[in-house]
């Protein structure tokens, strides 16, 4: 079985979530950053239909737009406050960051939302992720200057290895 | 009053407007949003009877705002049946355009079963215990008119569409050269669905000797619906998909056919 992809804020766990969401596209439309895409066949029979976020391509900005239009409940409705949500978590590629790696960058340190907590900066100059405050919305994974990313953000629903 | 010229306008509209919804809300509109599994007008949430009954199966819990937004599609099919299949769902405009195509090329099917209702509900039966047991949405999976306005969506939105089309793809090629109006008439999960909520108030065609003139037995209705029912025969029921296509055939006077809609 693939691994779980990243789910719009809000989602049920994964097992529940692919028994829950019904397939219909709406958190999709109301994404304005169009970062929720449907799944599709290529990405698992079981899975085929339901959103999923590629955040180096389009991160979710956690508006918080999707979880209320849920008609299933799939995505809990009653989700408000941007720290609250746990998408997944990011993780540093240490061999790979520029910063670990000794070049001045601070790109996903600047741009993630929950500014200062869920990603610092060490006394090295080195970005660390907070696993207990990062929400896992992948901005870091989009703006990080690596090819691919160094910063990645493990979905919540994805086994542990 | 031209039952079928209204309908077909009907039908059009729906097909507009599953492009013009996600157009809308890539413009910033919200107003209306959602596919026809679940749409939204503003706070009214409506969600295909179907997919709220396969939720019931798939997460064995009861969510209120799920159950509160199938009422409006149940009272529609208490009160005048299947309308929804007949005058809404694109599969069923898309079944009848292939149907038409089919009677204008001369295919002959190679297979006519007789439409049998149990088996229908049986299989409905079927799909949601299995749906149950691997925790998956079966039916979402089944319903073609979810499938196509979600495609329509994605065409919009992503510039794609998924494999999910693949089983609209299969429908009008069995329908063209298997069995005349196949999914509609035996299979249709959501159709089904929507069979269980009738009552014996629910609007009905209704042949009738007694109010509308002598029927000549010309058959003209027979030969109109595309579901192969025979409404002079009697026994039209959960098939029928209240379309109006046999009282619009009937060729006796325009106000008093022996054929009609009833409640």
């Amino acid at each position: 079985m693939a691994d779980a992809p990243l789910r719009p804020p809000g989602a049920l766990p994964e097992e529940q979530f692919l028994a829950t969401c019904i397939r219909c596209g709406k958190c999709a439309q109301a994404c304005p950053f169009r970062a929720i895409v449907q799944a599709d066949l290529f990405d698992g029979l079981r899975g085929m239909g339901t959103p999923v976020i590629r955040a180096r391509q389009a991160p979710c900005y956690l508006c918080l737009k999707c979880p209320p239009v849920c008609p299933s409940g799939a995505l809990q409705r009653n989700l408000k406050e941007k720290e609250q949500v746990r998408m997944g978590t990011a993780r540093i590629d240490t061999k790979r960051c520029l910063a670990w790696q000794g070049t001045l960058c601070r790109s996903c340190y600047d741009d993630c939302p929950i500014f200062d907590i869920a990603i610092r900066m060490d006394d090295m100059l080195q970005p660390v992720v907070e696993p207990k405050h990062c929400v896992g919305c992948g901005i870091c994974e989009r703006v990080c200057p690596a090819e691919p990313a160094a910063i990645t953000v493990w979905a919540s629903g994805r086994q542990k290895r | 009053m031209r039952l079928t010229a209204i309908r077909r306008t009907v039908q059009v509209c729906l097909l507009l407007l599953l492009f013009v919804v996600p157009l809308l809300n890539q413009q910033g509109i919200s107003l209306v949003s959602g596919t026809l599994y679940s749409f939204a007008i503003g706070p009214l949430w409506i969600t295909d009877p179907a997919i709220g009954l396969q939720t019931l199966f798939t997460t064995r819990t009861l969510d209120l705002v799920l159950l509160l937004s199938v009422l409006l599609p149940v009272v529609l099919a208490l009160v005048c049946g299947r309308v929804f299949c007949g005058w809404l769902c694109p599969q069923n405009t898309l079944s009848e355009l292939a149907d038409a195509v089919a009677a204008r090329l001369k295919i002959r099917r190679a297979l006519s079963p007789a439409p049998t209702p149990k088996l229908r509900f049986v299989m409905l039966g079927i799909i949601l215990l299995l749906a149950a047991v691997v925790g998956l949405p079966l039916i979402s999976l089944l319903s073609a008119p979810g499938i196509l306005s979600v495609q329509a969506a994605r065409v919009v939105l992503e510039k794609t569409v998924g494999a999910e089309l693949a089983l609209v793809g299969l429908i009008v090629v069995v329908e063209l050269f298997l069995v005349r109006r196949a999914w509609c008439n035996l299979l249709c999960p959501v159709g089904t669905v929507l069979g269980l909520f009738r009552v014996r108030r629910t609007m009905k065609v209704v042949f009738s000797e007694e109010v509308g003139r002598h029927c000549t037995r010309c058959h003209a209705c027979a030969q109109a619906c595309q579901l192969g029912l025979d409404p002079v025969a009697g026994s039209l029921y959960p098939q029928c998909h209240n379309c109006g296509a046999c009282i619009e055939a009937c060729k006796i006077d325009l106000i008093r056919k022996p054929l009609f809609f009833q409640f």
